[in-house]
């Protein structure tokens, strides 16, 4: 006769990723549920290595810059800056103000676009795909905008040591500024729609709260750690480049969940317009701001660099350490997006299912950005990086267990 | 409600033209100066293999001039840069530190295709045959 009957509580692993789990960018959250309920979530990264850093220490300084580029495409002109002011600081250079001005305008155009980018996913993630395509086609406006400036709409390829590579003319400062003020009704419309569209704010509002005293402990960066209060902005504590006159105003909002974190990335958005539409309306007009990049100095005297950039996604840094030879010895990259993903598995416990692709949206994580691989032989100590074609075919020989992933 | 905000938009959208430009039947505006397929004048270029050396993609590979065609003097080594633009990426860093501003800039982007696509045709075009 049955007297007791045990239950067990069941745990069920769900994958989300690595194709598609809310970006279109390799990652995977294995989320274990009790019904509805996400109770913990691991962060697996690695399907996107590159060897971007063993890269950057097999070709020169001068090369390094246009493969730093190709960190991440969203963001490459942050990357090549950040990059180029450590060989700056090497050299002992400094661009002239123009050049520094123009730096910033690139800069800040494509943090709106970065910003609409996110804001327009997020859109699709809550299923509002009208909205999507809206912003899509108004992000057009800055893609054109920076298609003027530096020769192409998203790798710009425009930071070098010194300067900038091509000049803007005045006209051309005009039609930048004519389109700038374009988006910026748009996008002052697009953040009264997530202020007040029910499926917005039904799907975003009070998810993924993050308290301020979390996203410090975590070192969370950028509009993350700002949409919970923390006053964070490398631009404003650095002041590197023309920031020292084009001082952004830093917003930071209290809410600290998805909806925040996407406000914050408007309001954002809008003072980028404002400081693109002001660095335009004086620019300095000291020389040229485009160094001859054949006279530029080949070799470069042993040293090192530790710069930081405010990206879109949060601050950047990088470590270029010189040895006095052609190539650098070491080039650390040290991206937002990394600290914001990886330890930020604790923002999904206690949502639901539905809201998982919503969280990973508003942390806004690039995954190019994240990933670069070594190959190291534990037998031997021998460190090489391994091209993407190999590692997909899953060639025998780096497949036995005297390898792992850096 | 907010909702009804949005319907101008939606409405307008389904009544007006759509946004999408159907390349490659109707072409992309782009800019005069967008950075473009952009090959050498081989009537300026000496063969001193700068470009090679400092191009990021290694799409550069030093060439040998065809003996019907007449290379310059100062060009004694009879070679030319041939630009894989499959591996190009469009940097420009070739065309800013070439020595001799030998290269010729476009802002032509359709190059998309199943064949073997390089600047040898637009290079040596830029030489005469030898009579």
């Amino acid at each position: 006769m049955v007297d007791k009957v045990v239950e067990l509580p069941v745990t069920i692993e769900i994958p989300v990723g690595p194709q598609h789990p809310a970006l279109h960018e390799p990652v995977l959250l294995k989320a274990y549920v009790d019904g509805e309920t996400v109770v913990k979530v691991e962060v697996n990264t690695g399907y996107n290595h590159r060897g971007i850093e063993k890269l950057c220490e097999q070709n020169t300084f001068y090369k390094d810059i246009f493969i730093i580029g190709r960190v991440c495409g969203i963001c490459n002109t942050v990357h090549t800056d950040v990059y180029v002011r450590a060989l700056e600081q090497i050299l002992g250079l400094e661009p002239n103000r123009r050049a520094k001005y123009l730096r910033v305008v690139a800069m800040e155009l494509e943090r709106i676009h970065s910003h609409m980018l996110i804001n327009a996913v997020m859109a699709e993630v809550v299923g509002f795909d009208t909205l999507f395509m809206s912003i899509m086609l108004d992000r057009e406006k800055v893609m054109k905008a920076k298609e003027i400036l530096t020769g192409a709409r998203v790798m710009a390829d425009y930071m070098m040591v010194g300067g900038v590579r091509r000049d803007l003319s005045d006209a051309d400062a005009g039609r930048i500024a004519k389109l700038v003020e374009q988006v910026r009704e748009r996008l002052t419309y697009y953040k009264r729609v997530f202020e007040e569209d029910t499926t917005i704010t039904k799907r975003l509002m009070g998810v993924g709260v993050l308290k301020r005293v979390d996203a410090v402990r975590h070192t969370l960066l950028g509009p993350v750690a700002r949409g919970s209060g923390v006053r964070i902005d490398a631009r404003v504590s650095d002041r590197y480049d023309a920031y020292d006159e084009l001082q952004p105003e830093v917003v930071v909002r209290g809410e600290g969940d998805s909806w925040a974190r996407m406000m914050v990335r408007w309001d954002e958005a809008l003072v980028s317009a404002e400081i693109v539409l002001s660095a335009l309306s004086k620019l300095p007009r000291d020389g040229s701001p485009v160094p001859d990049e054949r006279k530029l100095p080949r070799k470069f005297p042993p040293g090192e660099a530790y710069t930081r950039v405010e990206a879109p996604r949060g601050e950047l840094t990088y470590y270029v350490m010189s040895d006095g030879k052609a190539n650098p010895y070491r080039v650390k990259i040290r991206t937002p997006s990394f600290t914001n993903i990886v330890n930020s598995a604790f923002l999904y416990e206690g949502y639901t299912i539905a809201d998982l692709p919503v969280i990973l949206a508003s942390l806004d994580p690039c995954i190019s950005c994240m990933e670069r691989a070594v190959i190291t032989d534990l037998r031997t100590g021998e460190r090489r990086t391994v091209p993407f074609t190999q590692l997909s075919r899953g060639d025998k020989a780096w497949r036995g267990r005297g390898f792992y992933l850096l | 409600m907010a909702r009804p905000r949005l319907l101008p938009a939606v409405v307008r959208s389904l009544l007006g033209r759509p946004s999408t430009v159907q390349y490659p039947y109707v072409k992309t505006e782009v800019e005069a100066a967008y950075r473009g397929r952009h090959y050498a004048d081989l009537k300026k270029c000496t063969g001193c293999s700068l470009c090679a050396i400092e191009c990021p993609a290694d799409a550069i590979a030093m060439t040998q001039i065809p003996a019907h065609l007449e290379a310059p003097k100062s060009n004694p080594r009879r070679v030319y840069p041939k630009i894989d633009y499959g591996r190009c990426v469009f940097c420009y860093r070739c065309v800013t530190v070439c020595p001799f501003d030998a290269y010729v800039t476009t802002n032509f982007y359709g190059m998309a295709g199943p064949r073997e696509n390089t600047s040898e045709q637009l290079s040596l075009g830029t030489l005469e045959r030898v009579v």
